[in-house]
């Protein structure tokens, strides 16, 4: 396959799936039929694309329209982008298997595919572009789909949930848009690398300061970092369980890539940059602040779906740890983590709906048993539980080990103890996971859970645990992407 | 006319954001709607007020000689329309929550909080 | 090495499925594998006898200083001894002893016996500190699987949960030291560490990473004041707490500290604080194993009193201290396993374990009772067993260091309670009592007799004959530890020594304490201060301190008020702009002011009026109509700065804002009460002003700063030559920026669902917008008026590409036509004018938009670059077009969604 194409498929193959789902929305079983094959192919090209790029060095790149580089919207597979893409495609996957024990006839004739599609289309987007407002369409896209996804039921809690993320998205929006829009005043660009020399160029001024500041809060209200966060304990937990298992997976980590690409890529965090150096004292109070509040936040819980919520918004308060260090090597944790806390959350998550289908209820207060009656499940849900955990060989023990060893040697202990703590807290909470939902004798007789479920669950448990077995290749990734992202600037 | 500009459109923001915090979600709605615009206008300033030209090559002409920044007015006419969307869905969003919970008052829609508040643990959980 | 761990590996993932086949019997098969793997460690005895260091090693992740390496010499390998051998016996017993089980449990805890027994091995092989980390924490989560293995009963969870807490804590620790070691040296080899003890100790972060050692050492040897798990652990099935809790698991702490002496030595604090905390725990442990009722109690209780003789061992200083811990470390593990497993055994006959009840057991346990004596005699340090020679070994270590006598004193009481323990867990149940019990559930089984015997036995055998043992592994397991080898002489009789007077007086002590353990016992346990005080209901306290205080500042934040989160977030948003730029501290530059329009500048006044209006407007129809006002001003400004197509989309979008959500006013109350106190409305402004000022003073910079137009100077240069269009914003909007606009498109679509979806109202509704007073003007002209709009949104759609218009407007003022049809005859009639579901155009239309691009790939250019045919004489084609359709549709489609369920839910 031809590079060009190579690099569109992830996005394209979603889109055209969308518009057929679209189509055929009344007849649940074709839609049924798309979003499989879509995500199996957006899962294939997707490898394909990481695998071209180990085989031939040199990023692929490619501008729409065929027009000079700089000018038209170009899509670069450079490496956090295309690993990134590949982990969507798994995760796109994993939902989609995970969907038919999940999504019924209702869910697919409100448009659950062409939905689906759409979103995971959009999060490609945001990975592979190297255009800034091009990133702000893509997370419009993923927004509106999200809110559709987020209403499937159309239950009151979901509705109030729906207005709660869409009020604080729409802040959002316009944050990124007013920050993307002054730098183009200021450069005369969106491309995000002539934008960074641009950037370079110039000292701070008032406005490059606003115009980072206003990324960094509405980024930042993406990833749903302290003090931005509210939204997402209030919204996530009331989508089907698919949803929010792939909310949970991607669309903070897409907020939080757009971080990265932003004061690592425009304004040179972690290479040197002092487009930002101002706001870098600043990411590591957030990041602190992220990961103690939400991981004592997920201690209060007893909805299996609002403690994964605060979860994940207490690991990207790691990831941001890692960016908070400023240095490279904090830019590749960043990255290593990310992609691992991906596919942990998204398993997570489906790991609860099982529990859900087995005990009949998301309260750990009612749940139990899993262990004995649904081993299974109990050994799949084991290794995320571990890796959130941070308990080796799993892939989190590796990532929290890189963030904190790099912020020990920049020099920000501090910060690796914050991360300890609220890792011996995230082990808190995840022993009492396991004790609540697969210990406790039962309360109410157990359902089966569907295989389709527990599919999933093993291709994401065993990525999981490849990356824990093998953790140098994609702390190769990592490194690589990190150079990328500053050669950026 | 600058400056006015980007007066007007920073107090439209202003504005907008003070209604945002209202806590009658239609007012909320406006107030979204209402920020799209002023956004707008200062996004409308970062291709600098120059000239009342619009960026249309002329008949017979082959390049486009001087006028306002095209670029800024593409950016500018796709947010307006997701901006537009947006606005849309709230004001869907808000009509659902007034049929499902019969009210406008953000205070009074809780049901996404309420649910699985707080741990309560002791060791007798038996 | 590697063959080893994954012949344990790999037996742990496939032996216990076994025990799924065969059901009883399967542990003897399974047995074979540490039986196996202790024959392998054997063979590599006379490597270690040597005083070699076997090492082997391969990369795994470099780039993280990870090597695979392993290393094998005499304290490595006389752990390796004990966890196979153990291991072996282990499993046996708990053939007999799971008898309660179901298949499936028996092959889990198989499982975990072996994965443990894999993860011991590498932990005390790692030679690579993130390795041993890996299987450190390894054996705090199988521990924590073990203990909560009758995960039915709420005690064992709060056992595990607790045994994991604590555990974990110290794995973290762990963690802490072996990354600051990592970052202080760059390497993560054990060797190099100890090698360069003093550097890593005088470095600035010396302080923090021996003080993270010693608690990770602490906890995992459940030292004072972490000592606390343990007895909990308690709950675990006896094989496993034979095993975990008193042979091997808990001894890694010693293990660690042992490794790390001449780290912890280099600091002035280091030993003191190892002494000071082992005599602590010693003695809380000596009392608490006395004030115990319950046979496993009491033997845990003595455990954490042993690991404390251990710490106390490794914290003196001197070549008999090693000895002495080595030694210990050995006899303790024989001895105590063997204990366990006695306990276990009276457990599973009698189904109590309370040592005041228990009585008169060796009638009907004789061959137990046999292997409790021998091994109580050796924890009694009574010879000629093993025990007797390691106590020698202590006071001799404890006379030849420099230190006081205070720990001399502590180990000498410590000693005598323990001699008084091991003299109460033998003869009370089993000597003791006649008559007590009277039946048991079953008699002896061969699972269950000989693996205590056998390690009574041992204990007996190596201090007869301890050539072997004393050659392949405790001489150099001493020169692993002291660094250089020590003559190990063992041997029962010494002569008469002045450590031979202090087993004198213990023995005595401990005698009385047989004698009075009743009137001792219950005197302590009169002392409510032991449970009251104790550091376990501190713990609870602090978990539940932890929980509520979780739940409070949760509540706190998470408080469910939407309005004080988006305060928060435009508060910190504010600051974030304040910081960022007064931390930059350049001061803001100021544009030339330019000639003034008054045209211009009224409407941007109107503007601005519309947006102070809606502010304060009594009803929410005002409001809306404030908000339109300023959109419509809005688009007047644009038209009077040279941007026609942003005129006139805004000018569309308003229109159709105005419409849609009057549909959501028809709805909801229109009266506005007043939502917000006189305060928070202050507060409010305060917030709006201050993010508006930041806003206006950052445009106005930028305003000021040079502007770089090379991109539009780009777009204009080659808009007509190469992409064939005069309107430069069309242009970009379907070529140089084709790629945004379908994003945008897709979001429009994406919209349409949500839209459809949430407002899905299947059959008719009464319908309220058709009875509406409409002006009979409307009535009359609007089919007309429609077919107009209709017509000219074709040719907007048509000429965009060259004038003002494009598909955007095209789709909007298309689905204006229908907006005006719904107004004046009703939804029924629009809908039945558009003939297609709105989705279906949508579709459609998102597929025109997709595929356009497909074409240039056809060609072998990248994705939508667009192709043209120009005939002669026509007007030019391109797939522009099909673009621009595309946009159109989707934006009509979405668009009559929104109207059509709208008004059909308003109007419910």
């Amino acid at each position: 396959m031809s590079d060009t194409l190579l690099l569109i498929a992830p996005l394209m193959i979603p889109f055209l799936g969308a518009a057929s789902a679209l189509l055929l929305r009344s007849r649940p079983a074709a839609a049924t039929a798309i979003g499989l094959i879509a995500a199996a192919l957006t899962a294939a090209v997707s490898t394909a694309l990481l695998l071209r790029i180990f085989q031939s060095g040199p990023p692929a790149m490619s501008v729409f329209g065929g027009w000079p580089h700089g000018f038209g919207v170009s899509f670069s597979a450079t490496l956090p982008g295309a690993a990134l893409v590949f982990i969507t495609g798994l995760v796109a996957l994993a939902a989609a298997i995970y969907a038919l024990g999940d999504i019924g006839p209702r869910r697919r004739r409100a448009g659950y595919d062409a939905l689906m599609l759409a979103m995971i289309g959009a999060v490609n987007g945001a990975f592979l572009t190297e255009d800034l407002f091009n990133l702000y369409v893509w997370f419009e896209l993923a927004l509106l789909s999200a809110l559709g996804l987020l209403t499937l039921d159309r239950r009151a809690a979901q509705i109030d949930g729906a207005i709660r993320y869409a009020a604080f998205a729409m802040l959002a929006a316009t944050f990124i848009l007013l920050g993307v829009g002054m730098v183009y005043g200021l450069t005369g660009t969106l491309h995000i690398g002539a934008a960074a020399s641009a950037l370079a160029k110039a000292p701070p001024s008032f406005a490059s300061a606003t115009a980072a500041a206003l990324l960094l809060g509405g980024l930042m209200l993406k990833s749903g970092l302290v003090p931005f966060h509210l939204w997402l304990p209030a919204s996530y937990h009331t989508a089907p369980i698919t949803v929010a298992a792939v909310f949970a997976g991607l669309l903070t980590k897409m907020g939080f890539f757009a971080l990265l690409i932003v004061l690592g890529g425009v304004f040179g965090i972690g290479s040197g940059g002092v487009g930002a150096a101002q706001l870098v004292p600043l990411l590591g109070a957030f990041a602190a602040a992220t990961m103690l509040i939400c991981v004592t936040g997920a201690l209060a819980q007893t909805d299996m779906r609002r403690m994964l919520a605060y979860h994940v918004i207490a690991q990207v308060g790691y990831m941001m740890a890692a960016l908070a260090l400023a240095t490279r090597d904090g830019l590749a944790a960043a990255v290593f983590y990310m992609i691992h806390s991906i596919v942990v959350q998204a398993n997570l998550f489906f790991g609860a709906g099982l529990i859900r289908r087995a005990c009949g209820s998301w309260d750990l207060t009612r749940t139990g048993g899993v262990v004995r009656k649904e081993p299974l499940l109990a050994l799949l849900l084991a290794v995320p539980i571990l890796s959130l955990a941070g308990i080796p060989p799993f892939s989190g023990f590796w990532a929290k080990l890189i963030v904190i060893r790099e912020s020990f040697s920049a020099g920000m202990a501090w910060l690796g103890a914050v991360a300890i703590l609220a890792g011996l807290l995230t082990i808190i909470s995840m022993a009492n996971f396991w004790s609540d939902a697969c210990w406790r004798q039962a309360r109410t007789p157990m359902r089966r859970v569907p295989r389709s479920g527990l599919a999933a669950m093993a291709l994401l448990s065993i990525t999981t645990l490849m990356i824990g077995v093998a953790p140098q290749w994609l702390l190769s990734i990592a490194r690589m992407s990190a150079r990328m992202i500053g050669d950026a600037s | 006319m600058t400056v006015l500009y980007a007066l007007v459109g920073a107090a439209i923001v202003g504005c907008a954001i003070f209604m945002i915090l209202s806590r009658n979600l239609v007012r909320m709605l406006l107030g979204l709607s209402l920020l799209a615009t002023g956004a707008n206008l200062l996004l409308f300033i970062a291709g600098r007020i120059r000239t009342d030209q619009a960026p249309i090559i002329k008949e017979g002409a082959k390049v486009l000689e001087d006028a306002a920044d095209p670029v800024v007015q593409a950016l500018i006419l796709t947010a307006i329309v997701i901006g537009f969307a947006l606005t849309i869905i709230m004001g869907v969003l808000v009509l659902r929550a007034w049929r499902t919970q019969a009210t406008v008052d953000a205070r009074k829609l809780e049901s996404a909080e309420a649910m699985g508040a707080a741990r309560a643990r002791d060791g007798a959980d038996e | 090495m590697f063959a080893i761990l994954a012949a344990s590996l790999a037996g742990a993932c496939l032996m216990p499925l076994l025990a799924r086949v065969i059901g009883r019997g399967a542990g003897l098969i399974i047995a074979m594998l540490p039986a196996g793997l202790l024959a392998a460690f054997v063979s590599m005895a006379p490597i270690v006898e040597r005083g070699w260091v076997m090492g082997q090693g391969r990369a795994w992740a470099p780039a993280l200083g990870l090597d695979f390496t392993l290393r094998l010499d005499g304290f490595s390998f006389l752990f390796c001894l004990l966890v196979t051998g153990i291991g072996a016996l282990v499993i046996i017993y708990s053939d007999g002893y799971l008898t309660n089980k179901t298949r499936a449990e028996r092959s889990r805890f198989y499982t975990l016996i072996l994965f443990f027994l894999t993860a011991m091995l590498g932990c005390v092989l790692a030679e690579n500190l993130l390795v041993m980390l890996m299987f450190w924490e390894a054996t705090s989560v199988l521990s924590f699987l073990l203990v909560g293995f009758d995960s039915r009963s709420p005690r064992s969870r709060r056992a595990a949960l607790m045994a994991l807490q604590v555990t974990a804590f110290g794995g973290l620790m762990l963690l802490a030291a072996v990354l600051m070691i990592g970052a202080t040296l760059g390497t993560y080899s054990m060797a190099q560490a100890v090698s360069q003890a003093p550097a890593l100790a005088a470095s600035p972060m010396g302080a923090p990473i021996v003080a993270c050692l010693l608690i990770a050492a602490f906890t995992k040897s459940a030292q004072f004041p972490f000592h606390f798990w343990l007895p909990n652990a308690m709950q675990a099935p006896t094989p496993a707490s034979a095993y975990l809790h008193s042979a091997t698991m808990v001894k890694l702490g010693v293990y660690l500290l042992a490794r790390f002496e001449p780290v912890f030595a280099s600091v002035s604090w280091g030993r003191p604080v190892v002494i000071f905390v082992a005599c602590l725990t010693m003695l809380v442990a000596a009392l608490q194993a006395l004030r115990a009722e319950n046979f496993k109690s009491a033997l845990a209780y003595s455990t954490i009193a042993s690991l404390g003789i251990l710490v106390l061992l490794v914290g003196l200083d001197g070549p008999a201290a090693t000895v002495a811990m080595v030694g210990f470390l050995l006899a303790h593990a024989l001895y105590k396993a063997a204990l366990f497993f006695c306990a276990g055994s009276v457990l599973h006959a009698t189904g109590h374990h309370n040592l005041r009840t228990l009585g008169g057991l060796a009638r009907f346990l004789p061959l137990t009772a046999v292997a409790c004596a021998g091994a109580s005699l050796s924890m009694a340090g009574i010879p000629p067993f093993i025990g007797f020679i390691s106590k020698e070994f202590l006071f001799e270590a404890q006379l030849q260091s420099s230190w006081e006598l205070a720990p001399l004193a502590v180990a000498v009481l410590v000693n005598a309670a323990m001699v008084g323990v091991a003299g109460v867990i033998t003869l009370r149940p089993f000597f003791l009592g006649k008559g007590k019990v009277t039946e048991v559930e079953h008699g002896e089984t061969f699972w269950l007799v000989a693996p205590p015997l056998v390690l009574a036995l041992a204990g007996l055998a190596i201090s007869l004959e301890p050539d072997w043992i004393t050659r392949v592994a405790l001489r150099p397991a001493v020169a692993a530890v002291y660094g250089k080898a020590v003559e190990v002489d063992i041997s029962v009789w010494h002569g008469v020594t002045p450590m031979l007077l202090l087993s004198g007086v213990v023995v005595t002590i401990g005698a009385l304490i047989v004698r009075f353990w009743r009137q001792i016992h219950e005197r302590l346990r009169a002392i409510e201060r032991f449970d009251l005080y104790a550091l376990e209901r501190l713990w609870d306290h602090a978990l539940q301190g932890l929980a509520s205080g979780s739940r409070a500042a949760t509540l706190w934040i998470q408080h469910g008020d939407l309005r004080r989160y988006l305060v928060m977030v435009l508060v910190a948003m504010a600051a974030l702009i304040a910081w960022s730029t007064a931390a930059v501290g350049q001061k803001p530059q100021w544009p030339a002011i330019g000639e003034l329009r008054a045209a211009p500048i009224i409407c941007a006044l109107v503007g601005l009026g519309g947006a102070v209006a809606a502010t304060r407007a009594k009803s929410l129809v005002a409001a809306l109509v404030a908000t339109g006002l300023t959109g419509f001003a809005l688009a007047i400004t644009f038209m009077t700065n040279g941007a026609p197509d942003l005129a006139l989309t805004q000018f569309t979008v308003e229109t159709l804002i105005v419409v849609l959500l009057t549909a959501v006013l028809l709805a909801v109350p229109l009266a506005n009460p007043v939502t917000r106190t006189r305060r928070m409305q202050i507060t409010d402004a305060a917030i709006a002003s201050s993010v508006a000022l930041l806003l206006f003073i950052a445009v106005v910079d930028m305003a000021a700063r040079p502007h770089d137009a090379a991109a539009s100077a780009f777009f204009g240069e080659m808009s007509y030559v190469a992409a064939k269009g005069h309107n430069v914003v069309n242009v970009i909007l379907v070529d140089f920026r084709a790629f945004d606009t379908l994003g945008e498109t897709t979001v429009i679509a994406v919209a349409a669902i949500l839209a459809r979806s949430l407002l899905m109202r299947r059959g008719r509704t009464h319908d309220v917008v058709a009875d509406l007073p409409v002006h009979f003007s409307l009535r009359a002209a609007g089919r007309t008026l429609a077919w107009l709009l209709l017509a000219a949104s074709v040719v907007i759609l048509w000429r965009g590409h060259d004038r003002p218009g494009g598909g955007f407007v095209g789709g909007l003022v298309a689905a204006l036509s229908f907006a005006l049809i719904a107004l004046a005859y009703g939804v029924d009639r629009a809908e039945r004018a558009l003939r297609l579901q709105p989705l279906a155009v949508v579709g459609v239309g998102l597929l025109c938009v997709l595929l356009s691009g497909l074409a240039g790939l056809a060609v072998g250019e990248p994705y939508l670059t667009h192709l043209w045919w120009e005939p002669a004489g026509l007007p030019k084609l391109g797939t522009t077009l099909i673009f621009d359709v595309g946009v159109y549709l989707v934006v009509l489609g979405s668009v009559c969604a929104f109207l059509f369920g709208l008004q059909r839910e308003a109007s419910r």
